[in-house]
């Protein structure tokens, strides 16, 4: 977590522009909450959605975090998403659902909660860097 | 019917047929021995993140997603003992690092 799942109609957006949303979206939440880069996970999915616009980008975060914070996010995500691939505002919309971070288990760790993120955390996100970069990616 | 589903999704040709077989085996009986659940009811789903379309930390991403849902729910103790079982299987299983793998226990 976070998971950012961005549903778009088939083939409208090109592979250089999924991988530039995907860092900026890296960007924009590790600048917001300060979680290690490697915590945000961004799927580009051409599913036929029935969301309420044809962009839209369905985020899952960890819970806790205040109201103003996630509504700035979900707003600088959205502001994101138009700049890299130059889709009108009316056509992208978004919603962040929460989950509690002790239910789920990344890199054989329980999630900490927003904010208690300590050195130990911030050491395994350099592992997983390094392992990606180690595998290609 | 079952109270625990499984929802699993891999990137694009990082998991064979063959292999999804074994692992579906071994949540359900994770499912069984752990939460006492019936083994052959437990449904388990795979799907694949087509390749170009998941990213880790804005790069390509190896990553397998493993989203358990317990309706009734469980104390924590026991959710942590299902993820590691989870874990540990799926890597012995699949050949994946720790590191390429999220797990999920969910109430539900």
């Amino acid at each position: 977590m976070p998971f950012y799942r961005c549903a778009v109609p088939k083939e409208s957006v090109p592979y250089e522009q999924r991988a530039a949303v995907a860092k900026a979206f890296t960007d924009v939440h590790c600048g917001s909450t300060g979680a290690p880069r490697s915590f945000v996970h961004v799927v580009f999915d051409e599913a036929d959605d029935r969301w309420e616009t044809p962009y839209f980008v369905d985020g899952a975060n960890r819970a806790g975090r205040p109201e103003a914070l996630k509504t700035q996010l979900l707003s600088d995500l959205i502001d994101a998403f138009r700049e890299v691939t130059g889709v009108p505002a009316e056509q992208v919309s978004g919603r962040i659902t929460e989950g509690p971070a002790s239910w789920t288990m990344e890199g054989g760790m329980v999630l900490p909660e927003p904010g208690e993120e300590t050195a130990e955390w911030y050491e395994h996100d350099e592992r997983i860097g390094q392992g990606q970069a180690a595998a290609g990616g | 019917m079952s109270r625990v589903t499984f929802r699993c999704t891999m990137q694009e040709g990082q998991v064979d047929e063959d292999t999804r077989v074994v692992l579906a085996d071994g949540l359900r009986r994770i499912a069984a021995d752990l939460l006492g659940e019936s083994a052959d009811d437990v449904p388990v789903s795979f799907s694949d993140i087509p390749a170009g379309f998941g990213f880790r930390g804005g790069a390509p991403s190896t990553t397998s997603l493993v989203r358990g849902a317990i309706v009734g729910g469980v104390d924590q103790a026991l959710r942590e003992q299902v993820m590691r079982a989870i874990i540990d299987m799926w890597t012995e299983v699949s050949g994946c690092t720790v590191d390429e793998l999220i797990v999920s226990a969910a109430d539900a």
